[in-house]
């Protein structure tokens, strides 16, 4: 089961089934700490991100530079998504993909919220065109 | 009558796009589909989840929307697909 650590050294959080070797922030080796889920939440609520519509835009944006894909530029169809995002983040708690239902198996559901895991998607891997299963995301064709 | 069922969501494009398919099939030939908003009604998602062993091994092995269900045949088509489509699986 994944669990919350703690760099002890600058305070990054990680939620995985192991630590990364190296705190990618500090470069400290072996610095992290398990702890327990309600430590990691405070330590969330006491920090203060941006969180609305221009935020993950920009984030997603800034997520798929690097990347093969990009965000699409289908405006209207982004809105659209973003609006299911956000209304879903309100009513169900996470952002879960406007596209496809949560089991409301939490382990399950983890892989729903957007952006997910889509270059598994037979919508986008081994397809020239290929997009996430919501069209949120497309390849470049320049990549 | 079979009995046909359309899951979909409010902002799912793909949804968005079969809807109006939908309604073409419906007045051409004289069916009906149940169409269930499954992220605005809980309801609707419960009954979505009740047939999960169904539409999963056809769906990518997920609750994709929008999902047709013939709950006669346990026939399922999932996404968006062209209307020729639509209509093969719906009167087959
Ligand atoms: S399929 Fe696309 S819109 Fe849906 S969660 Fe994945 S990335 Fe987001």
């Amino acid at each position: 089961m994944k669990n919350f650590w703690r760099c002890h050294v600058c305070g990054d959080i990680h939620f995985g089934l192991k630590p990364p070797e190296v705190c990618p922030t500090c470069s400290v080796e072996h610095a992290y700490v398990e702890i327990p889920s309600g430590e990691a939440l405070n330590i969330q609520s006491g920090t203060k991100t941006e969180t609305d519509r221009m935020g993950f835009l920009k984030a997603i944006t800034a997520f798929a530079e690097n990347n093969a894909f990009q965000v699409n530029p289908d405006r209207e169809r982004v809105d659209m998504l973003l609006d299911g995002v956000f209304s879903n983040e309100k009513n169900h708690g996470l952002k879960y993909c406007p596209c496809r239902l949560r089991t409301k198996d939490f382990e399950e559901d983890i892989k729903l919220v957007c952006p997910c895991n889509f270059r598994i998607h037979e919508t986008y891997k081994d397809k020239v065109d290929g997009e996430c299963w919501c069209g949120l995301f497309i390849k470049r064709s320049d990549k | 009558m079979s009995k046909l069922i359309m899951f979909h969501g409010k902002e799912c494009p793909h949804c968005r796009r079969m809807m109006p398919l939908v309604e073409k099939l419906e007045k051409e030939e004289s069916v009906s589909f149940d169409k269930l908003e499954v992220w605005h009604n809980e309801q609707n998602a419960d009954k979505m989840r009740s047939f999960k062993d169904l539409i999963e091994p056809k769906c990518g092995g997920q609750l994709r929307t929008p999902t047709f269900i013939n709950t006669d045949t346990n026939g399922v088509l999932c996404g968006e697909v062209p209307y020729d489509k639509l209509k093969e699986w719906t009167l087959s």
